[in-house]
């Protein structure tokens, strides 16, 4: 029998160029606010000494956990994991604006739209896929590093990815009491692990700065406690999982 | 900033105020709306995708305009066009910004007060164009058509800017080409008779890219195959001496001293002839100086370029061998702003050699095409107008008379200022700007501003008030390139057009409308056969015979490809082969063979200036832009942190640099990221227009910095030989 999608995204980080397509995109496509963003590139930083150096940039935005926090402290149950397509949304007609589900966030994935008094975030373009088309900073990535589909789908171009791929990391929020299982998925990731706990080394915009904001709030547990929390945990999802999804799509 | 902080609703709300009191939802704009509906393109409610060309660079992609009632609410690439492929940069994806910009100008203007003043006054079409022919034949009566400079940068429609300058009769002619690629046009042209060979990625092994920051100066569809060929394990050798994000994905990083980039080409092309690595094949039967070429290489050995690029010898021995062991699937990549030392067209040379030792240069199959990538094989007709008056002046840019090899089209643009500044050979009297921004642009922007204030007469055609218009006498609001048709284009056997998605915002006009309006003021009417821009279009496809109406609807034209069968590879030079010996440089009394030219190198506490690009911004154009503004870094002043130790500087500290002629402040970042020796500032700000309410008062522009330095054989300005000091600023 068929089961239900599972959108998300698969992110070959070797080949995005921090061109910022897809943030532009994205702020044109969902009419998001001059002072706020859904999507970001998070930089690094050089890391090393001349003339041996390194700069890696991973792109990010919701995503789109399995476990996601904003639902279970969202208090009008605006915010839901959607159980047809795995998308985390906001029914912004009963969202009241609270901001819970935006601190809950260990991503900081979310904003409130002060003029409107709602919480907004990535939808996976969800009004594009529906008609077909790809998510707006999908569509137009440069650099061919992002890339969205159903998970559940065998077949689909973010299976195939992560299979053919001899490493996939995730940055999976997990602090023994919730594991957030995100479902964006890092390819070409290597070496992530031992440059990402210090904050970035460009100067953003100030209203862009939100994304270092929200990555040091996901390191803070992992420095503070020492124990389970790891970041960008080596995923576990190589073929052994994905042949598994697949005998259930087959049946 | 603050201030600036509109979201996209209020920024279409400001478009269609300047609409008039049209009602939303009902207004569907006559023009486009009538030939879209009829094709398809719109629904009844005047919603759905209409193509069109991008315009936020001089790439081109193709575009496709998502319109909902008269408005563009989002751009995507166009599958269908080989420069987008689908996709748009961040520039591209923030055309429609540029469309609704608050600052854009939206009906002629006539200065009122002094030049810079910022005053003007609106004015009908009528009386600006009235005022501009007034001015420009009282100049030409009095002085000679001569005295009448023009300029324009890279467009579609610039073939109609030139009907206008050649046919009012004047030899000046300003274009950036000198400010970025004269060197590689120049080189290519002397040596392969080809201005920019095409690239093409499918089966690339090597790639050597020479200072050429692909991945932050995006052309979409190229950059998209360098990272693809990177991706599937093409290695990736990079030049600069700052660590780029084109460096970030390079398998090798070479941070090589400024101005040293021939030295290690040159020795590269020793490497390969004297251990005889050379596709022998191909240079014997293709190439002049073959015999020659390892005894006038010979002294460049690795050694003698280490000494010169503080490269090992041995990493340039491995990287000639590896380069000469990919063949034909090695790429020297010929680059593009290649203005960096006057010794850059020898650099140059030294990329063309290096190609046509490797034999990748063929037709097809190779890395490098020898044709050019504007090569269509269409031919599209033209309106009739008669042959151009006579022109007996002499060119104020000192072409051919001072610079005997530089292209006739390219033009030594610095020169052009220079003359209109000290009045040799003759003095200029007037200045047509056309969609130029040449007080930032140019090197030495005091003297840009002080050749102005030389001028009778300055008019100039924009969509927003950038530094050049702000001292401008007339200003002639051209609208923008969403709202207008253009000449056609041809890619790679297709036609695609530039067409307006919506109404034009106020009271702007083409470029094809504001020419032909003033040609006919000047009494060159016949030069402008066209009754309006769907002629001018119609005109251009009647060779192909197919209607307008078909290229509309789709964005492109397929015309029946004549077969191109070549038999045998010829160049377009004067023997027919690959010149890396060439008698017409020779002729000139330049160097025949690519040769080592020693550059200037900065004293004890000076550092080399970089500058450079970032992929958020076009040049000194888009700054205003409000979606790029807000996914922009801040400008910044770079530095090597044992630099910044010496002065005292930490990242954000505000740093004084100063240069021969000038001094600018930017905050720091210190980072290992670039060469102690070199400093290099991010590009595009300072803009002195308070007419670009975002970008003004951001950053600084290294115009205030640059000397100008001209190449004597290409004519290209050295961009990267300004010397500075810096200090901490107090």
């Amino acid at each position: 029998m068929a089961i239900k999608k599972r959108y998300g995204f698969v992110i070959d980080v070797s080949r995005c160029i921090d061109c910022r397509a897809c943030l532009v995109a994205c702020s044109v496509e969902n009419d998001v606010p001059m002072n706020h963003t859904r999507i970001w590139v998070h930089d690094l930083g050089v890391k090393g000494e001349f003339p041996n150096l390194q700069h890696m940039f991973v792109p990010y935005n919701c995503m789109h956990c399995e476990n996601p926090p904003c639902v279970d402290v969202c208090v009008s149950g605006a915010t839901y994991k959607d159980p047809e397509n795995g998308l985390v949304l906001v029914d912004q007609d009963a969202c009241i604006g609270c901001g819970f589900c935006v601190d809950a966030c260990p991503y900081e994935a979310r904003y409130l739209d002060e003029t409107r008094g709602v919480v907004d975030k990535c939808t996976g373009c969800v009004q594009r896929v529906e008609v077909g088309q790809q998510p707006a900073c999908v569509a137009t990535c440069v650099g061919g590093a992002r890339m969205f589909g159903d998970l559940n789908d065998p077949n689909s171009e973010v299976s195939i990815a992560l299979k053919n791929a001899s490493m996939v990391n995730r940055l999976d929020y997990e602090t023994g009491q919730h594991d957030t299982d995100p479902n964006i998925y890092y390819l070409n990731a290597t070496g992530l692990q031992n440059i990402v706990l210090e904050s970035s080394v460009l100067p953003r915009d100030p209203r862009y700065n939100l994304a270092e904001d929200g990555w040091k709030k996901v390191l803070v547990p992992a420095i503070l406690t020492g124990i389970g929390a790891s970041f960008l945990v080596q995923a576990t999802y190589f073929t052994k999982q994905l042949v598994e999804g697949e005998k259930e799509f087959e049946e | 900033m603050q201030d600036n902080v509109v979201t996209r609703r209020e920024f279409l709300k400001i478009g269609s105020a300047s609409l008039g009191a049209l009602a939303l939802g009902q207004f569907v704009p006559p023009l486009v709306a009538k030939a879209a509906r009829q094709n398809g393109s719109l629904d009844a409610n005047g919603d759905g995708y209409i193509p069109t060309i991008c315009e936020m660079c001089v790439w081109r992609c193709g575009v496709l305009s998502k319109v909902e009632q008269g408005r563009v609410v989002k751009l995507e690439g166009n599958p269908e066009h080989p420069h987008s492929k689908g996709k748009l940069c961040a520039r591209g994806q923030a055309g429609m910004m540029n469309t609704y910009d608050p600052d854009r100008l939206l009906s002629p203007l006539v200065r009122v007060g002094k030049r810079g003043e910022g005053k003007f006054r609106k004015a009908s079409w009528d009386e600006a164009l009235d005022i501009v022919a007034e001015n420009m034949l009282k100049i030409k009566g009095q002085y000679g058509p001569e005295a009448m400079v023009f300029s324009s940068t890279h467009n579609l429609s610039q073939v109609q800017f030139e009907n206008l300058l050649n046919g009012f009769g004047s030899p000046n002619y300003g274009t950036q080409r000198s400010l970025c690629f004269n060197a590689m046009v120049t080189a290519f042209s002397l040596t392969y008779g080809v201005e920019e060979p095409a690239r093409n990625y499918d089966n690339v092994e090597f790639i050597l890219l020479t200072g050429r920051n692909l991945v932050e100066a995006i052309s979409t569809s190229e950059t998209s195959e360098l990272v693809q060929a990177v991706s599937r394990g093409a290695k990736l050798v990079y030049l600069d001496p700052r660590y780029t994000k084109t460096a970030s994905k390079a398998s090798e990083w070479i941070p090589i001293r400024p101005g040293t980039d021939s030295a290690f080409l040159l020795a590269m092309i020793n490497v390969i002839v004297t251990e005889e690595l050379a596709d022998c094949e191909f240079v014997k039967q293709y190439v002049i100086g073959c015999e020659e070429i390892p005894t006038a290489m010979s002294s460049y050995t690795p050694e003698w370029a280490e000494s010169k690029t503080a490269v090992p010898a041995d990493t340039i021995r491995r990287i000639a061998r590896e380069y000469a062991a990919a063949g034909k699937n090695a790429m020297a990549h010929p680059g593009w702003r290649t203005s960096n030392f006057v010794n850059s067209f020898q650099t140059e040379r030294a990329i063309a050699t290096l190609n046509a030792l490797s034999g990748n240069v063929l037709t097809s199959g190779g890395c490098l095409v020898a044709e050019s990538p504007e090569a269509s094989g269409v031919t599209f007709g033209k309106p009739p107008q008669p042959p151009y008056p006579r022109i007996s002046a002499l060119r104020l840019d000192g072409v051919p008379w001072k610079y005997p090899l530089v292209p006739l089209k390219l033009g030594v643009f610095q020169e052009l200022r220079d003359a209109i500044l000290n009045g040799q050979p003759y003095q200029a009297h007037g200045w047509f700007i056309s969609r130029q921004n040449p007080v930032l642009s140019l090197p030495d922007r005091k003297r840009t501003l002080k050749a102005m204030g030389k001028l009778d007469f300055i008019v100039d055609v924009d969509i927003i008030m950038n530094d050049t218009t702000w001292f401008a006498d007339v200003v002639l609001p051209e609208s923008s390139y969403l709202e207008r048709y253009d000449p056609l284009m041809a890619v790679s056997g297709k036609v695609f057009i530039r067409q307006p998605v919506i109404e034009p915002l106020g009271d702007t006009r083409s470029a094809l409308w504001i020419y032909k309006q003033l040609g006919e003021r000047l009494g060159l009417g016949d030069f402008f056969q066209y009754t309006d821009e769907e002629d001018y279009l119609q005109q251009q496809l009647a060779p192909i015979g197919k209607p307008l109406e078909e290229l509309s609807v789709k964005g492109y034209l397929e015309p029946i490809q004549q077969e191109q069968t070549k038999n045998e590879i010829t160049f377009n030079t004067p023997s027919g082969k690959i010149e890396v010996y060439s008698e017409t440089l020779e002729k000139a009394g330049f160097p025949a063979w690519p040769t080592w030219e020693e550059p200037p190198y900065p004293k004890p506490n000076e550092y080399y200036l970089l500058t450079g690009k970032v992929a958020q911004h076009t040049q000194f154009g888009t700054q205003n832009n409000k979606l790029l503004h807000k996914y922009q870094d801040d400008p910044r002043i770079w530095m090597h942190p044992s630099v910044a130790q010496i002065h005292g500087i930490h990242t954000n500290d505000l740093v004084k640099i100063s240069s021969p002629i000038g001094q600018v402040v930017l905050p720091a970042l210190v980072t290992e990221a670039i060469r102690p020796d070199c400093v290099y500032m991010t590009p595009g700000f300072g803009h002195l227009s308070k007419g670009l309410r975002i970008a003004y008062g951001v950053g600084a522009s290294d115009s205030d910095l640059h000397v100008t330095y001209t190449d004597p054989i290409s004519g290209g300005q050295a961009l990267s030989q300004t010397f500075v000091t810096i200090e901490k600023a107090a």
